[in-house]
């Protein structure tokens, strides 16, 4: 029994710690329920459907879920919440509708998809159950645990405790500033009593600014202050940065905090209380208004690149202006007009690096204009100026990038009296044309015609054929002359002189075989007093001095040499 | 004796003198009549100052009479193009830059301008570009793709004749074939340009399209600003067009310019 008993415990315990060192689970960003408030209903009750998202990024609308055997007759009601709850930081958005069954029986509210950021998620079917007549019960004044009431209070004359001291303040950074300067806003929670949940119940609305919401501040144990002689512990929770957009008294309205508290007693379940901070009025005043002056405020400093420094004509140089610094650099979007004579500027792309802070919106915003040559030689990109208010000095203040230059190499140079200037084309921008100086006339030479071409590429190929087809036309013609045997190809006569001599041929044999190969490939030369024909005719007289003398001795040495000359002679003259 | 000499070499000398001075006549002549007839280049010039000026109208007369006097070149429509386009004139611009990217191909601001252009005047690119082949001769033109078959061809002819010389260098006889075949491929591309339509761009707003080739024609239809489309054929002030959407007709020869080759006569 003992070890059955140590077995339990052991298993427990490592339930228990398995569960608690498992990671848990990424669902904080992109979470969908589907809850009602009854799954047992009459067909004279309403039903309440609530559709809750909790995600870093929520979306507007909820597509409301297929339902059976119910419809619609409230709602929705939309709340936004942004809840604190253990140091963490969540949003979450409800949509409430209110349900009326059509018939008795089963009803079901269908399945919940939602399409979030990180993709697409879905809250499971309610099956609810529909019976006649009404049996909802009554909604309970208070929680539904039977340790909400203390049994023993009235008994013993007991009364509740006195509600836990707890307020929260909005804390601006300043109460004097200037139009577009960054005004830090915290919200406090000051807490004698131990918190267990934090919630915006009512958002406020910061009309005349605009609102940039900083990452909540991390985990924190609160620190000790004093209020009006009371001690308490106190809470950043939440941190706004505000800009305003005019100039005049703005006042800030207050918000309201629904808080957790947790039980202080056994039969305490805790409570949830309301506090809101109070409203808070801060001075703005007016910047100077110049002419082409940004709207930024704050400190900022601008530098002008290029991505290269030269190019080749017809090609395209990047001109990156840079401002950085710490203000209101977010909601700038203007650059500066950029004109540089001789080149072709399009309008910019902007690229923003800014983070918000605590002291502003910090970090870096690019425009990047594409600047197209239209002539060679050396543009100047003149100096660009980013003009600003600087709260600190209380005026205007400009910075200025220095001025670059661009080589352009190759293309046509312009002409140095006034030079073209830059934008989308002449006629839509205005001001000194884009014209070349040079007339360049036949500089790439005059192409030929195609039917030119055509006529060349087929005289070439009638030449081609006049020189093969004349080549073997002479050949033939020299063969013709006084040839009574058809014409026999070099090779096969070649083959025939190979055999003289082999398989035991007589010399008379093997000289009648050279003569013959000599003639068909020959023919008569009567007449013919050529180099060639003397040729031929010699070698006949040997082969026939071989043929017809006396077998007085070995001729094979002779026919074999008689072979090879006959050989020589056709591949020379055939 | 010696007087006879003597009147003589008189002469002679005037006889010099006569023709130093009827040299030196002509010499002058010349030279005014050279400094009245301004070179294409100085009038070129002369137009850029105008334009420069404001005075656009001059400038593209200038501009007219030096591409009317055979001085043409992808600057000179360049230039023309931007001053038409200073007047308002997008398809006189559009046209002036199409001619200069038939002159040069290569040229890349012309290009550039053509789609920027185009795209002002809502035009789709085909519209622009109605014969397939015009793009092949420009590619031929840009590529000096003639010259490189001429060259070729004549390689394989004097490889071939070296080789009939000799017959021994059997490696001429597979340079004459290579470069042959070479020759031949490549030549395909400026004959097959040589087959495109002449085109024509339309450069003024509103142009009608006419039934006929006549001044009491009747219009059917008008043609978009700055669409090129194929010429047909000509008759007299009057070419014969399709334009994009298909539909035949005649224009008047001044509303629609010859982008490449001079219309065909009609028959």
């Amino acid at each position: 029994m003992r070890r059955a008993l140590g077995i339990c415990v052991a298993a427990t315990l490592a339930i228990l710690i398995a569960s608690a060192g498992a990671p848990r689970p990424a669902a904080a960003d992109g979470v969908v329920r589907s809850e009602v408030d009854a799954r047992r209903i009459g067909i004279d009750d309403q039903l309440q459907l609530t559709i809750t998202v909790e995600a870093s990024d929520l979306p507007d609308q909820v597509a409301p879920p297929p339902l059976t055997n119910l419809r619609v007759v409230g709602g929705p009601g939309v709340s936004t919440q942004m809840s604190w709850v253990n140091g963490r930081a969540s949003q979450l958005r409800s949509w409430t509708y209110v349900l009326q069954p059509t018939a008795v029986g089963n009803a079901e509210v269908g399945i919940v998809a939602v399409q979030l950021r990180t993709g697409e998620t879905s809250a499971p079917a309610i099956p609810i159950e529909v019976v006649a007549g009404s049996v909802k019960p009554a909604e309970p004044q208070r929680g539904s645990s039977p340790f909400d009431e203390d049994p023993f209070g009235s008994f013993f004359g007991r009364r509740r405790g006195p509600e836990p001291k707890l307020f929260v303040e909005a804390q601006p950074s300043r109460t004097s500033l200037y139009v577009g300067e960054p005004l830090l806003l915290t919200y406090y929670l000051y807490t004698q009593a131990s918190v267990s949940g934090l919630q915006l119940a009512q958002a406020p609305q910061y009309a005349g600014f605009w609102a940039e919401d900083l990452t909540p501040p991390g985990r924190s144990n609160g620190e000790p202050a004093t209020v009006e002689g009371v001690s308490y512990r106190r809470f950043p929770v939440m941190r706004k940065l505000l800009f305003p957009t005019k100039a005049g008294r703005l006042t800030i309205p207050p918000a309201t905090l629904s808080i957790g508290v947790a039980s202080q007693s056994p039969f305490d379940n805790g409570a949830a209380v309301q506090r809101s901070t109070k409203p808070v009025t801060v001075e703005v005043k007016p910047v100077p208004e110049e002419p082409g002056s940004s709207g930024a405020v704050g400190r900022f400093k601008a530098t002008a690149s290029l991505d290269r420094p030269s190019l080749a004509f017809g090609e395209a140089a990047t001109l990156r202006f840079k401002v950085e610094g710490s203000g209101n650099l977010k909601w700038v979007d203007r650059g500066p007009e950029l004109t540089v004579p001789g080149a072709r500027v399009y309008p910019p792309q902007v690229k923003s690096d800014l983070q918000a802070e605590p002291t502003g919106i910090t970090g870096s915003r690019t425009w990047e204009y594409v600047v197209v040559p239209q002539t060679a030689g050396t543009l100047e990109i003149p100096r660009l100026e980013f003009e600003y208010f600087d709260p600190a000095a209380g005026r205007v203040a400009r910075s200025a990038t220095a001025p670059l230059t661009l080589r352009v190499e190759g293309g046509t140079p312009a002409s140095a009296a006034p030079p073209p200037l830059a934008g989308p084309g002449p006629a839509a921008r205005g001001g000194p044309l884009p014209l070349r100086a040079d007339l360049e006339q036949g500089s790439r030479g005059a192409a030929l015609p195609g039917s030119a071409v055509g006529f060349i590429a087929a005289g070439v190929l009638a030449l081609h054929g006049l020189m093969w087809g004349g080549g073997r036309l002479a050949r033939l013609g020299r063969r013709g002359r006084g040839r009574a045997a058809a014409p026999r190809s070099v090779r096969g006569a070649i083959g025939d002189l190979q055999r003289v001599g082999r398989d035991g041929m007589s010399k008379e044999k093997a000289a009648g075989l050279i003569e013959k190969t000599i003639h068909s490939v020959f023919g008569s030369l009567d007449g013919d007093e050529s180099e060639r024909a003397r040729a031929v005719r010699d070698l006949l007289d040997e082969v026939h001095a071989v043929r017809y003398a006396p077998q007085l001795g070995d001729y094979s040495e002779k026919l074999r040499e008689l072979a090879a000359r006959a050989g020589d002679v056709i591949r020379r003259w055939a | 004796m010696r007087r006879s000499r003597a009147a003589e070499g008189r002469r002679g000398a005037r006889l010099t003198r006569a023709t130093a001075c009827a040299v030196a006549a002509l010499a002058w002549l010349a030279v005014a009549a050279s400094a009245h007839a301004k070179p294409g280049p100085q009038r070129f010039r002369d137009a850029g100052d105008l334009a420069r000026a404001g005075d656009y109208p001059r400038a593209i007369a200038l501009y007219d009479s030096l591409a009317a006097s055979g001085t043409e070149s992808a600057s000179l429509y360049w230039n023309w193009a931007q001053v038409a386009a200073a007047r308002g004139a997008t398809g006189e611009a559009l046209w002036a830059l199409l001619r200069a990217r038939e002159l040069d191909p290569s040229d890349r601001a012309v290009r550039r301008d053509i789609d920027r252009l185009r795209e002002a005047a809502n035009l789709d690119r085909a519209e622009i570009a109605p014969e397939p082949l015009a793009a092949v001769a420009r590619a031929a033109r840009w590529f000096r793709l003639d010259l490189i078959a001429v060259l070729m061809l004549a390689i394989s002819l004097g490889a071939h004749a070296v080789y009939r010389w000799r017959p021994s260098a059997a490696r001429l006889a597979r340079v004459a074939w290579a470069s042959l075949a070479i020759g031949l491929g490549v030549a395909i591309v400026p004959v097959a340009g040589s087959l495109a339509r002449p085109t024509g761009a339309v450069v003024r707003r509103g142009a009608p399209l006419l039934d006929a080739a006549s001044p009491t024609a009747g219009p059917v239809g008008t043609l978009r600003e700055g669409e090129v489309v194929p010429i047909l054929e000509t008759s007299g002030d009057y070419v014969r067009i399709e334009d994009s959407s298909g539909a035949r007709g005649w224009a008047l020869a001044g509303d629609v310019r010859p982008v490449t080759a001079p219309a065909r006569r009609a028959s």
